[in-house]
């Protein structure tokens, strides 16, 4: 298998000082489902913020693809390296805009707002009845997950990191979902990290790591 | 301006009635602002009459140095005053404030007293002062208006500035609503007084004018410049603090710096 992201030595303390984990490396292979174990408040969540470049970090070798990132071309490496956070926050504004307005920013280059897949994929996570015009903050939670996983799926980032993105989803939902991020993660020049609390799901994964006492490994 | 008609001490004991009547109020109606209505009304009389006695002082020695030396102080106060008002702080706000009333202040007070009245001389503090202390009074509530919503689009709403990065917006891109929206509220108030001026209130300079004497539309013309004068430093204002402080809380990478943001005062 090829390596395509790789990224560290990487630290981290939570706010009362204790230390999270050390000198820890995350290495993505090409084609491949990560799921990302470990204790509650262990760190991951801030593992995957610090892979993508949104929490502070020093002396971070990013590398993707075989291309080497330096923190000033951060912007770049989020735009292939796109986390999908926690809270699927959304901005003010309808459906349609929540999934296209990162189709206006510098960094889409090339990329054009697919409208066709856009509601393919939201018939596919069970949102296909709601309109796009409908203001995004009238959504229920588990609706703002699906809604965040469509507009990732859509984005086509080399590498997607997950931060439980099946909260607030039930069973065939859930599965559902899951199964659209390992089918994702399986295409070539592609991979997926993804923090899951649901173990029975995560023997799904191509592959699982375990963040505990200060370090990553196999699970 | 012969028909001025003069205020005696006894002219202003009978004011204080009704100031005592406000006072009154808000005892029987248990508003609690008794004792600040009180201790505003006492530091609105020391204050204005230290600044009537200085403002006398300087209008009689008419010197250039007097007059940049009070609008030195007008700006640091004005400046400390616009950071002060804040429920959140981070360090380096205070020079961030100073930095955009003085730049404020100086511009947009030059215009007007150099090119739009042209005041001769320069330093003129019968205009000059006046005039300065309306625009620094003015951007002082736009600057702080507009600080305070964009450290908290910053500190409530991050999440929406971190969804845009992490589809690979910069930093400028991640800042244009939390920008936009702070600039906006800066500006309401003056463009809330521009819509009402001359149908819902007679302006406050214009008032003056024309209870000192002046020709009613020669009041209005001022009126007029000023009202131009305070968006154009409104503006200036709001634009100059939320870009000081978006670039110290937010990394050139786009990074959020919100834990320099702090929600007590130190």
């Amino acid at each position: 298998m090829t390596t395509l992201l790789r990224c560290g030595p990487l630290s981290a303390e939570d706010g009362e000082g204790r230390r999270l984990y050390r000198s820890v490396t995350v290495a993505l292979e090409e084609g491949c489902l990560t799921v990302l174990e470990g204790p509650s408040g262990g760190g991951k969540s801030t593992l995957l913020r610090q892979v993508a470049g949104l929490a502070s970090s020093e002396n971070v070798t990013r590398e993707l693809s075989g291309r080497r990132w330096v923190e000033k071309d951060l912007p770049g490496w989020r735009s292939g390296v796109t986390l999908l956070m926690q809270d699927a926050p959304i901005i003010p504004g309808s459906v349609l805009e929540n999934l296209n307005f990162p189709y206006g920013l510098k960094s889409a280059g090339d990329r054009i707002f697919d409208a066709e897949r856009a509601d393919h994929m939201l018939h596919e996570v069970g949102l296909g009845t709601i309109a796009v015009e409908r203001p995004a903050s009238t959504l229920s939670g588990g609706e703002r997950h699906r809604l965040a996983i469509v507009r990732a799926l859509l984005w086509e980032a080399p590498v997607l990191l997950a931060d439980e993105p099946l909260s607030g989803l039930d069973g065939p939902l859930a599965s559902r979902c899951f199964n659209l991020l390992r089918e994702h993660a399986r295409r070539p020049g592609h991979a997926v990290l993804c923090v899951l609390h649901d173990p029975a799901m995560g023997r799904g994964a191509d592959r699982r790591l375990r963040l505990e006492t200060e370090r990553l490994c196999a699970a | 301006m012969n028909d001025l008609i003069h205020l005696t001490p006894i002219d202003l004991l009978v004011a204080t009635i009704l100031v005592i009547a406000a006072g009154v109020v808000s005892l029987a109606m248990r508003l609690d602002i008794e004792k600040r209505l009180a201790l505003s009304a006492v530091r609105t009389v020391v204050q204005l009459g230290l600044v009537g006695l200085i403002l006398e002082r300087v209008f009689a020695l008419r010197r250039p140095i007097l007059v940049l030396a009070i609008l030195v102080v007008m700006i640091i106060f004005a400046g400390r005053e616009a950071s002060n008002r804040s429920t959140r702080v981070y360090r380096g706000m205070r020079w961030d404030s100073l930095l955009a009333m003085g730049a404020t202040c100086l511009v947009v007070g030059a215009v007007v007293t150099q090119v739009v009245i042209g005041v001769q001389p320069w330093y003129d503090p019968q205009y000059v002062i006046p005039l300065l202390g309306m625009i620094l009074g003015n951007s002082l509530n736009g600057v702080s208006l507009c600080l305070e919503r964009l450290l908290e689009h910053l500190s409530a709403r991050r999440h929406e500035v971190e969804l845009r990065l992490v589809f690979g917006a910069t930093r400028s891109e991640a800042l244009r609503d939390p920008i936009r929206t702070a600039v906006r509220t800066g500006m309401i108030p003056v463009t809330n007084i521009m819509a009402a001026a001359g149908i819902v209130a007679l302006p406050g300079m214009m008032t003056g004018q024309i209870l000192a004497g002046a020709p009613p539309m020669q009041a209005v013309t001022y009126q007029i410049v000023i009202m131009f004068t305070l968006a154009a430093a409104n503006a200036m204002g709001s634009m100059l603090i939320a870009t000081a402080a978006a670039r110290r809380l937010v990394a050139p990478d786009g990074r959020l710096k919100v834990d320099l943001l702090r929600a007590d005062r130190w």
